[in-house]
């Protein structure tokens, strides 16, 4: 099926953005890769789209002292080659490579994907594990920060406001040293994600965090069972996992829960042997 | 050259060169990168198949790079150099690539043939070996149907392994294989627990015969006298539902319609239902169907719901709702079941505050204007709606 009609602006400069955005009914796209495929089956049917993608100053990854910063038009691709004067951490690089298809990957972007927020997207939950910072502008006042847990607040719903868009991910340059875990389970490769578990242990920064998503919304940190794993150094019990995910997560059916208990039992297995 | 364009039906002028040739070629904004191949440029050897991104059909080279051109609207097509099944002239691995589909039997149909080549010679120029495993897992993105792949796959191990004998090197980015994990020593981790979400969901959703069934607990901090009263005023409770608008009713039926967007999905659906309540036990059904004309999708379904006091509150109710519904057309395609909790959530937890605001002596409260899943909020939303109204 074909979109319905709409009109296609491509802003030369970021500033230029959020005034586009006034127009009624308007959208960004970056990639496409989401919105696309909403757009050809009608469910999406904007006026007008304001493209992001030539936006070379998107496309930027660049250490700030101690703080790695990520341009929201980073291709999937990119990451997952590495395309960048800037060592990437290798978590980044595997989550990048199984994310749908290579030509998926080559037009689908880091930011297209966090505004989007399909609760099965992998950035959303490997963004959380890693406790990235989402820096957002509005192109009127100045940038802001949004912590990405926290930043999803349900299906296609996060705390992005009218007229802003995403600039870019920070993380600590440090997660590049960290122990992580990342495992997705799909019923065919390149498909939404079943499943996703997640874990990044760094001891020199006291960090630990597990997560799991491909949920109903929002990624769910499991901060208890990352507690114990941390002052343990041991895999915790099948039985403890789920008893964490039935908590979280009362209303999910017996199957979600153990694809998500399996995902992030391969996950830790990955951090701890 | 990328100018916004005035209107939503005005043409753009794109300017992109194809298999070698410079090509301009003036198109509605919507007309997707395979449109202006097989429509504007009679190059038909691109096909379509599901237009969603998925069976990997429309794989062409944009830029050197497999890309999909039903994912590619006009606008960015501007300086695009694209390479489809009809070029290639004088590219050696393309060559190789076409004689070892053919001498592999990498082909019945040849519908998904322009594709698969298109992903096949980046995988050949890519890959440092053949590996199947990888080269399997690389393919995913593209459907056959009619080969179960043995000869796609052995087509391009034998050009990898020719590329290679031909001294050329691969140019993709080597993986570096992941070391040992070692472990770590405990350690105590600073982990601060923000406060829980409000709602825990309660819910639970499950598939019988096709439909959705979503059955769910709903806390009101009013009695249940005041709940049902609340309940059957109809446009009372209408209002409470963003994007709702009550057309007509009656003692037992009524129509009106619902916008809702959701992310980037938009839809409003018209529709019309029954409804029955029972002043007695509190209880009442609605029933409806509606439809989105601009989405061609329609939903339909069943909502009931009974309302009972807290346990130990006289002035708290408890709403036990079952919503049964099926979604058809478009937005049934899209269907994701493990969404529908998560929106049900969303839609209740507006509806309840709402109720709340009102029966305390409120208003309704500025919608953030997101409401959730099309369907399942007119379903709920009509269903609720009339459950409200029964007087």
């Amino acid at each position: 099926m074909k979109p319905v009609p709409f009109a296609h602006s491509r802003p030369a400069k970021l500033t230029e953005i959020s005034s586009a955005l006034d127009a009624d009914n308007a959208k960004l796209i970056a990639g496409g890769q989401s919105l696309g495929p909403m757009l050809n089956l009608r469910l999406a049917r904007p006026s007008t789209l304001i493209g992001l993608s030539h936006l070379t100053e998107l496309r930027s990854v660049r250490l700030d002292g101690a703080t790695l910063f990520i341009g929201a038009g980073v291709t999937h691709a990119q990451i997952e080659d590495g395309d960048s004067d800037v060592d990437l951490p290798p978590m980044l690089r595997h989550v990048a490579r199984n994310i749908a298809y290579r030509a998926v990957r080559n037009k689908g972007t880091l930011g297209g994907s966090l505004a989007h927020a399909d609760p099965a997207a992998d950035w959303v939950t490997a963004m959380t594990v890693l406790d990235a910072v989402l820096v957002i502008a509005n192109g009127r006042e100045k940038k802001r920060r949004e912590p990405m847990s926290g930043f999803m607040e349900g299906a296609y719903r996060t705390k992005l406001q009218p007229g802003e868009i995403i600039v870019g991910v920070e993380i600590s340059a440090a997660m590049g040293e960290a122990h992580w875990g990342y495992e997705k389970i799909c019923r065919k490769v390149g498909e939404f994600a079943d499943a996703i578990g997640a874990i990044v242990i760094h001891p020199g920064l006291q960090y630990a965090r597990v997560v799991a998503g491909a949920t109903e919304g929002p990624p769910i940190l499991l901060n208890d069972i990352a507690r114990a794993i941390a002052r343990t150094a041991k895999r915790p019990a099948l039985e403890e996992i789920d008893a964490a995910l039935a908590a979280h997560l009362p209303g999910a059916d017996r199957v979600k829960r153990q694809l998500l208990k399996t995902a992030l039992s391969r996950a830790i297995a990955k951090v701890i042997p | 050259m990328n100018a916004p364009v005035a209107s939503a039906t005005s043409m753009q002028t794109v300017c992109l060169t194809v298999n070698g040739r410079s090509e301009t070629v003036t198109v509605e904004p919507r007309t997707q990168l395979a449109d202006i191949l097989r429509e504007h440029l009679d190059l038909t050897a691109t096909h379509l198949g599901c237009e969603q991104g998925v069976c990997g059909a429309c794989t062409v080279m944009v830029d050197g790079k497999p890309t999909r051109s039903c994912l590619m609207f006009a606008a960015s097509c501007e300086g695009a150099t694209v390479e489809t099944i009809e070029g290639y002239k004088g590219d050696n691995l393309m060559d190789r690539l076409r004689v070892a589909f053919r001498t592999n039997h990498a082909l019945q149909c040849g519908f998904c043939t322009p594709g698969m080549l298109a992903t096949a010679r980046d995988l050949v120029e890519r890959l440092e070996e053949p590996d199947e495993m990888r080269i399997r897992h690389e393919l995913s993105g593209n459907l056959c149907r009619c080969t179960g792949y043995v000869g796609i796959v052995a087509a391009i191990a034998q050009v990898i392994d020719e590329r290679k004998a031909l001294g050329i090197a691969a140019t993709g980015k080597p993986r570096s294989p992941r070391p040992e994990t070692t472990g770590f020593s405990p350690f105590e981790a600073a982990i601060s627990d923000r406060p829980a979400a409000a709602n825990v969901s309660s819910g639970t959703v499950t598939i019988e015969n096709g439909w959705s069934v979503v059955k769910r607990e709903v806390n009101l901090r009013h009695s249940p006298t005041m709940v049902w009263k609340h309940f059957s005023d109809l446009e009372a409770v209408a209002e409470c539902l963003p994007g709702a608008t009550l057309s007509e009713h009656d003692d037992s039926t009524f129509a009106g319609h619902i916008g809702v967007a959701f992310g980037p999905i938009a839809a409003k659906f018209e529709g019309e239902g029954t409804y029955n309540t029972d002043n007695e036990s509190r209880a009442g059904t609605v029933a409806g169907r509606g439809k989105d004309r601009g989405g061609q999708s329609a939903v339909e379904g069943e909502l009931s719901y009974i309302i009972r006091p807290a346990s130990g509150d006289p002035q708290a109710s408890i709403v036990d709702v079952r919503l049964r519904f099926r979604i058809q057309g478009m937005l049934g395609q899209f269907n994701r079941p493990e969404l529908v909790n998560g929106f049900v959530d969303y839609i209740l937890g507006e509806f309840v505050a709402n109720c709340d605001s009102v029966l305390s002596g409120g208003e309704v409260r500025e919608s953030r204007g997101i409401s959730p899943f099309a369907i399942i909020r007119a379903m709920v939303g009509g269903r609720l709606k009339s459950l409200f109204r029964w007087n």
